[in-house]
Formats: C-alpha cells, structure tokens, sequence
C-alpha cells in the first residue's frame, strides 16, 4: 500500500499542479489534485474522530481552500503535501472549537496561529524539496512501531494516553518510542532543520 | 541572546501536528516566534505531516463532493474571519508576543504578591489552561510553588533562574507535578513571561496560602 502510494506520489509533480491552479484556475489540474487529496484528507478526519458526514465535507473544505488559496503557495517554502497537510489541520481545529463552542460563538484566526515565522523567508537554508526527500528517507528509517507512534501522534488531543490505550502498551512505552523516533529523525535530518 | 532552553521534540511535535489546547499552543508558538532553531524542526514536522497524509488509504467521497466543491469556485469567501480585530488591541504594549495574540483580549495587571503582577489572556478556546502574563520586579524571589498539571513559561523580558537553570528572552520552561520550583528573578529589570498553566498552582508555606485566592482567576 504504501509503495504504491509512494509511487503515485513520485509520478505526479503536486506543486506544479497547483502552481497550474493558481495561474489559470486550471480545472483538470485541480481535479488531479482532488482525485488524491480529498480521500486522503477524509482518511486523516475519519481517524481525528470525525465523523463520516463530516468527514467528507471537511475534505470538500480542505480541496476548495486548495483551490481559493493556491496563489499562497510557495514551493520554495513548503512541499505539496506538506502545505496540504497545514489546511487540513487547521481545517480540523477549526472543526472541533466550533463543536465545543457552538458555530456562532468566537472564532479564531486558525491560520495566523501557525504563523511563527517574522521573516518571508523560509528559516531552513535546505530547501523545500530536499527537506523533502531528507524527511522521507528519515521516516523510511524508523522502525515500524515507531513510524506508528508518530502517525497516532498526529490525530488526538492527549495523543499519549490514548495511543497507549489503542496500542495496548504503557504509556511510558509510547512516550520512549516516541522520543526515539524524534531523536532518530533530528539525526536524519540534522541540525541544518 | 542566545535561547537555551527549548520545548521538547514532543510538544514540538504536537504544535505542528495542531492537537494542543490552545492555551499551550500559545505558549509554544511564543517561543518559535523568537527561536528559528524550533521553527526549523516545526516546518520538518510538517512534511512528516504531508508524507503520513500522501501514504493513508483513501475513503471514497460522496458521489457529488467534486460537483459541490466546483460549484463553490466562484462563490464570494464568507466573511467567517474573525472581526476585525478592534482597535487599539489589549495586547499591543507588550514586545515579544505573536503578531496572532493581538486579537485576543487581555485583562489589567492584578497584584498577587509583592513585586508580582499578573494579567490574564482572554482566550476562546483554551479549554482546560489558563494563560497570563506574570511580572516579577527585579531580585523577586518567587513564593515556592508546585503545579497540579503543567505549566509552560516563555520569556518576554527580563531573566530568571532556578534549579533548572538560567532563563531569559526566548527561553521556554516547563514545570510539572515533579516540580518544586524556587524561582529567583535577575536584579536590573522586571521580568515578564507569557504562562500557560493547566490545573492550579499551589502555594507553598503561609504567605502562600494567604494569597492563594488572588492566584486563582
């Protein structure tokens, strides 16, 4: 399965399709893009614990937001999937302070929150693409039941406790696997991340 | 100045994978606001989000999700950004914040003990942390405190130390349970820190326990 995600993932240039998207609205580009995407993004929503309804219209939101905000992307600061990834995350946070809150209550720019960086510039002097690679051949080198611990580790609030709890292992387990992985990671990817 | 003390790869890793409570989310981002070094990992963590994205196994989408999304291409953006922030903001006076924190509203600065001011954040999703500034005058030695859960600081301005070490702009610190912080401010200036607490501080000692109900907002 992963092979041959990883396959279609290679044959297709993500970022020139959305830089298409942004140029001329290109709809057949957008429509490659949604063809992976957005069920890929109702995947990630169905295991952040939404539910299927839900789940597929914040794929639709995720894929539209592609679309309105292709022009923001910049290839030189971010991978395609990568960028794709940050609208989905927010896309849920969104999601689930509106569920806690009530949807007329407060909102909060979700967005602004990620935005740490002062600078235009990206921090990291590798660039996006090598980042890229570098990250892949970093995950590639983790162990199976850590690459697990780091995926889980991406979907629940207090991801700890239940990633013990899914795993049937103790929680200090899930917090040294989890360390481990990190640390292999920064050694992968060096300091110059 | 150099920061030296970071959050762990850990909550690195849950601020870019977006499950913080917000109160904490605030507290980190306080940080990489100020540390390229975070910021670098963050962006990393990222694309490990955008790989582990590319690699799930699809769920079919309903039959007309294309259509619907298509339809709503020309369709004007909804104004559901938050108002525009009202001016001028609560926050605007204190250096060092994320430019975001500017549409959050902060109340005034509360005496809590001698030399110690705190002044709380406003925010609308933080669920179980509460967030404020806390001031400390120069050469405080802070009341000896545990946490009932954690505790995350970020530096303003001004310095610190504690067994730890020693804390300055930028520098991020966390307390826990196993904790029992005795925390003594730098003589020169007042030191002001962004705090992100989840459950309640406890005071130590008499004077601890008498201004325990200021503590609390």
């Amino acid at each position: 399965m992963r092979a041959e995600s990883l396959r279609a993932l290679d044959s297709t240039n993500w970022a020139e399709l959305i830089a298409a998207v942004a140029k001329s609205q290109d709809r057949a580009a957008f429509s490659t893009l949604f063809a992976y995407f957005a069920p890929r993004v109702k995947t990630f929503m169905r295991r952040s614990g939404v539910s299927e309804a839900s789940a597929d219209e914040l794929a639709q939101e995720t894929l539209l937001a592609v679309w309105r905000k292709a022009a923001l992307f910049d290839p030189a600061s971010a991978g395609a999937s990568s960028w794709i990834f940050t609208i989905a995350r927010n896309m849920r946070i969104d999601a689930l302070r509106r569920e806690l809150r009530g949807s007329a209550h407060e909102t909060s720019d979700i967005d602004a929150e990620f935005q740490v960086d002062d600078s235009p510039q990206p921090d990291s002097n590798l660039a996006s693409a090598q980042l890229e690679t570098r990250v892949r051949a970093a995950l590639a080198e983790l162990s199976e039941e850590q690459m697990c611990v780091v995926e889980l580790s991406f979907y629940e609030e207090k991801a700890h406790g239940e990633i013990a709890q899914i795993l049937q292992i103790p929680l200090g387990t899930v917090k040294s696997r989890l360390r481990l992985a990190m640390k292999r990671l920064r050694n992968v990817l060096g300091e110059s991340s | 100045m150099t920061i030296r003390h970071h959050p762990s790869d850990e909550l690195l890793t849950a601020f870019a994978a977006g499950t913080l409570d917000q109160g904490q989310h605030v507290a980190i981002a306080t940080h990489l606001v100020r540390c390229s070094h975070c910021r670098g990992w963050m962006h990393s963590v990222e694309h490990v989000g955008g790989k582990i994205l590319a690699d799930l196994s699809p769920t079919a989408m309903s039959r007309d999700a294309f259509s619907r999304v298509e339809a709503r291409f020309n369709e004007p953006i909804n104004a559901a950004k938050p108002a525009a922030i009202s001016v001028p903001t609560d926050l605007d006076d204190v250096a060092g914040l994320p430019a975001f924190m500017r549409q959050y509203r902060a109340g005034s600065w509360k005496w809590i003990a001698p030399r110690v001011h705190l002044r709380p954040i406003r925010l609308p999703h933080a669920n179980n942390t509460r967030v404020f500034l806390l001031k400390s005058g120069p050469g405080t030695k802070m009341l000896e405190h545990t946490h009932t859960g954690v505790e995350m600081t970020c530096v303003l301005s001004g310095s610190f130390s504690h067994e730890g070490g020693h804390f300055g702009p930028g520098d991020f610190d966390l307390g826990d349970q196993t904790m029992d912080h005795q925390v003594l401010v730098d003589p020169g200036e007042d030191c002001i820190c962004l705090v992100a607490m989840q459950g309640d501080l406890r005071l130590n000692g008499l004077v601890g326990r008498l201004v325990q109900p200021f503590v609390r907002m």
